[in-house]
């Protein structure tokens, strides 16, 4: 039963597509530490502090994306029967 | 109109446009939760309105567009949109006609632009100059009619009887929830708080499983050792592809063209379900069943983009409330972005016809020069950039940051625990077979269906 867990991977299914737990809670909290730090060092004025936010989400997502593999198995095949 | 603006507003457009072909080949994408978030930034940072809508056009055409990319070469829904065709590009696949296929969504898209484009806005400029009484009318009674359409989306809906008893314990939620913040007084009384709450419920579904995954068994229950495996077919392309008429035969788009038309009109009805039940109407009596399928993939493209277009520019445009799924749904931000849009200043009150007319063109026109020359020429290497490059991971956690933002600017820290709990209701109520609509349309009728008693 123990090995048996061991070789369960980590993968759940959210909206339609297959993710590791780990890589989800690192990907909501790096963008959510991008896209609010965005927010909290902008200044103080309408809108820069949204404008940063979003600026914070941008990085935030090019980060997860480089650094988390997708889980999807990929092949290319050719056209015709 | 200056220059500059119009300017401005190109370029919203094509940025909105490459945008969304990314967005729009992601599996499984909510068309809600993708569209909302990003509008209402772009209207809480000051973006002239018409910019907004022109960019939100524009969003809304390449999404849908895009979302039919990874069906046909890939036999994946790309949203929710989608689905209602699935079955029918699978079929295509499995026959190796993946470049038909894409060729004649896109042309079905093309043809659901121009045919809703046109007749939504005359449709939209007609009622609002015969029927402003009405609209101050219907104004009025706005929390009402809201009430009366939660309760009749219950009744549509499959779950009847669960959704007729969940509305009001959903309604003492929210408003529990907004007097607690005016009790504590993180929000001055009086203010309602409304976008962390819609957004909350959006992405309710996964705030669900975030939180399963916190229990042990769920978690074990949930695990799939299946990575998906997706299989693309390869595609040669040539350039008389771009020539729309070329991909379809004559009855597929005069069927687009009319499906596309009727739905015009039913713009008060749910988007995925007009696409599902004019599709396959139209669809059905052809007996061939490449002919059937090539029907149906065309028609539901024409669909999914004239009901998303109707639906948000005819309340838009003639009443200014939103009065419709989409419009509650994916194009509230246009309506209601408090303190910028607010029910009795929005979209509907700050811009002329011809900034309707200007935004919606323009936000067309481009969107289907982007949109549609990347799907025919460049579907394959978008689709496996995607699905190679972009981990679903960064999507969610993208959104659930954007949810965070949204929930702190409102009330507070405190929000976050807020919007996270109608996350996990509405999420459980969604499971259930509670249908969006119906949590939408509670939300707005709240304060007024707590005040009857």
């Amino acid at each position: 039963m123990a090995a048996d867990k061991k070789k369960k991977p980590d993968t759940i299914e959210i909206w339609d597509d297959i993710v590791r737990i780990k890589d989800l809670v690192l990907a909501i909290g790096v963008n959510s530490f991008t896209t609010l730090g965005g927010y909290f060092i902008a200044p103080n004025h309408a809108p820069m502090p949204l404008l940063f936010g979003l600026i914070g989400a941008v990085v935030g997502f090019i980060i997860c994306s480089l650094f988390i593999k997708p889980k999807r198995i990929f092949e290319e095949t050719e056209s015709g029967n | 109109m200056d220059l500059i603006l119009l300017l401005e507003m190109i370029v919203a457009a094509v940025a909105a446009a490459l945008i969304y072909t990314i967005i729009g080949i992601i599996p499984g994408t909510d068309e809600t939760a993708v569209l909302v978030p990003v509008t209402l930034i772009l209207v809480l940072a000051g973006i002239q309105p018409v910019v907004v809508l022109c960019f939100f056009i524009s969003a809304v055409i390449a999404n849908n567009l895009m979302d039919a990319v990874p069906a046909a070469i890939a036999g994946i829904p790309g949203g929710v949109m989608a689905s209602p065709l699935i079955e029918h590009a699978q079929l295509l696949k499995r026959k190796g006609m993946a470049d038909q296929s894409l060729r004649k969504m896109a042309a079905g898209s093309l043809i659901g632009v121009l045919v809703s484009v046109p007749v939504s806005l005359l449709l939209s400029l007609l009622l609002a100059k015969n029927f402003i009484s009405l609209a101050e009318m219907i104004k009025d009674y706005a929390n009402p009619i809201f009430f009366a359409g939660a309760v009749l989306l219950a009744l549509l809906s499959k779950n009847k009887l669960l959704a007729l008893v969940s509305i009001l314990p959903f309604t003492l939620l929210i408003e529990g929830l907004r007097y607690l913040y005016w009790g504590i007084g993180v929000v001055p009384k009086g203010t309602t708080v409304f976008i962390s709450f819609f957004l909350g419920i959006t992405i309710g579904p996964v705030i669900l499983t975030l939180f399963e995954l916190m229990d042990k068994e769920k978690r074990e229950h949930l695990r799939s050792d299946q990575l998906r495996t997706i299989a693309l077919q390869k595609m040669h392309f040539e350039w008389k592809w771009f020539n729309p008429f070329s991909a379809l035969k004559r009855r597929e788009w005069l069927i687009s063209a009319g499906a596309s038309l009727i739905s015009c009109f039913t713009f008060i009805l749910s988007p995925v379900g007009m696409t599902t039940l004019l599709g396959e109407l139209f669809s059905k009596r052809t007996k061939d069943p490449v002919d059937r399928a090539s029907i149906a993939v065309s028609s539901m493209n024409a669909l999914a983009n004239a009901t998303y277009l109707s639906g948000t520019l005819i309340p838009l445009i003639a009443l200014g409330i939103p009065l419709s799924p989409v419009a509650i749904g994916p194009a509230h931000a246009l309506f209601d972005a408090p303190p910028v849009f607010t029910a009795t200043h929005n979209m509907y009150h700050v811009l002329s016809h011809t900034d309707f007319i200007l935004a919606t063109v323009i936000g067309a026109g481009v969107a289907i020069l982007v949109a549609y020359s990347l799907a025919i020429k460049y579907a394959q290497s978008i689709c496996s950039f995607v699905f190679k490059r972009i981990p679903h991971e960064a999507i969610l956690g993208l959104f659930c940051a954007f949810v965070f933002l949204l929930a702190y600017m409102d009330a507070g820290w405190i929000n976050i625990g807020g919007v996270l709990l109608i996350g996990l209701i509405s999420g459980m109520l969604h499971r259930l077979g509670v249908g969006y609509g119906i949590l939408f349309m509670v939300l707005y009728a709240a304060p007024w269906l707590v005040s009857v008693f």
